[in-house]
């Protein structure tokens, strides 16, 4: 008869992510709980991280002027210009120190759901139903009109989601509902690399931070997060793990991780040298999607604009909410950091848009 | 990584996914555990250039209210 005594291996389903796993004991709070060992490794870092003060985040300007839902936003390297677009076909440039408009346009169709301004700050580009993206330079002038100097860049089959300048004036990255992604050449308009591969369609994109190359990352309704290299036009690595449609993709300031907001209520954050998901930022209290998602500076925070109508902030590494900011009176449809993190603003369908800091 | 296989008609889409697969196989993978603390190292760096979590003087922030002055 042996006297070995046996660990037991407890297998069943781990108490963070629900999979299917071979078990360890993991106590939080002096409670006891069962982790897989993904979980119970990003439990132990985070252990190690002191958690974070108050937070005091207020609304210090609100933006108004759009006539319907604000649809996308985005910020000018200059920290202090915003261009907005909204459901009523128009464009404003503002200036988010003194809430003054800079600059409107009139769109030619409505719903303008992508908007972006160039790094140079010179010009900005939006597209919507219209399928195209068009990029309108900025000039000071007031006898010119904006909308004469409009240049056509992008052709899609179907609505424009989402684009994006890439480091220079030069070049736009397109994300469509037609399911495709698309690099263009501004000057000429021509079509330099496409993006085959998301079953459906593509809902936003974001491009890697310089320092880390040619990559950028896709969700579509297809519940699919791809990175994508921009030279060959392969798809380098798919996620799948949610649950519903992604509104939002947002690279973490280091590019080795990206999170992404979906429809199923859940941010998680993928890492891609580990090339799976690492965390899920889900409350059973929040059962609204997250349309829109951005990291701070240093990635700590991940800030969350969701459908009823409030921003929930995120502590990264902890996986816990660290606050939640009521204002809003519609739905969140749009939410960007500052280019120097001293804010962020969201935009909402409440034909607004405010600047938290 | 997705283990679910779509069953589809089209010889030229199951290439493709196969190509995908065999991609996938040949990435190499970090560790969570290794990945993880990478993750805490960035963001322990970078909080001193945070202003949200180091805070600015409201003097110097643009955006919080400046206290007013009284002229004496």
């Amino acid at each position: 008869m042996c006297d070995q005594t046996f660990l037991a291996n407890v297998f069943g389903s781990c108490d963070k992510c629900f999979k299917q796993r071979a078990l360890r004991p993991v106590f939080k709070k002096s409670q006891q709980l069962s982790y897989c060992s993904t979980c119970a490794e990003i439990h132990q870092v985070a252990e190690r991280v002191e958690a974070l003060g108050q937070f005091v985040m207020k609304t210090r300007r609100t933006l108004k002027g759009h006539g319907n839902k604000v649809l996308c936003m985005d910020w000018c390297k200059d920290k202090r210009r915003i261009v907005s677009s909204s459901q009523d076909g128009k464009v404003i440039v503002w200036d988010s120190f003194t809430t003054n408009k800079e600059h409107a346009v009139t769109m030619p169709c409505t719903w303008v759901m992508a908007c972006a301004y160039a790094p140079s700050g010179c010009a900005i580009a939006c597209g919507g139903l219209d399928n195209k993206c068009s990029v309108y330079p900025l000039t000071f002038d007031k006898n010119e009109n904006m909308a004469a100097k409009k240049k056509s860049v992008a052709m899609h089959t179907n609505y424009l989601s989402a684009c994006s300048f890439t480091n220079s004036d030069m070049q736009i990255l397109t994300a469509s509902g037609d399911g495709t992604c698309a690099l263009w050449d501004v000057e000429s308009g021509q079509l330099l690399q496409s993006f085959h591969g998301h079953g459906a369609d593509v809902l936003c994109l974001d491009l890697a931070p310089s320092e880390t190359g040619n990559t950028f990352v896709s969700g579509g309704c297809d519940k699919k997060a791809m990175v994508w290299d921009m030279r060959s036009g392969q798809c380098v690595q798919a996620f799948e793990t949610h649950e519903s449609d992604i509104n939002s993709v947002r690279y973490y300031p280091s590019g080795d991780a990206f999170a992404s907001g979906s429809d199923d209520a859940t941010c998680r954050l993928y890492d891609l040298r580990a090339d799976r998901e690492v965390a899920i930022y889900s409350k059973e209290s929040i059962i609204f999607g997250a349309s829109s998602v951005d990291f701070s500076l240093s990635g700590r925070l991940l800030f969350a604009g969701y459908n009823d109508y409030t921003i929930n902030v995120w502590d990264v590494l902890k996986g816990s909410r660290v606050s939640i900011l009521f204002g809003h009176e519609n739905r969140v449809s749009t939410l960007r950091v500052s280019p120097d993190g001293t804010a962020f603003c969201s935009g909402s369908w409440d034909h607004t848009l405010r600047v938290w800091a | 990584m997705s283990s679910k296989v779509t069953i589809s008609g089209d010889i030229g889409q199951a290439c493709q996914a196969v190509e995908q697969l065999r991609m996938k196989v040949g990435i190499d993978r970090v560790k969570v555990s290794k990945v993880a603390a990478d993750l805490l190292q960035f963001c322990t760096e970078q909080a001193k250039s945070n202003p949200f979590l180091v805070g600015i003087p409201a003097a110097t922030n643009p955006f919080k209210e400046k206290k007013p002055c009284a002229i004496l």
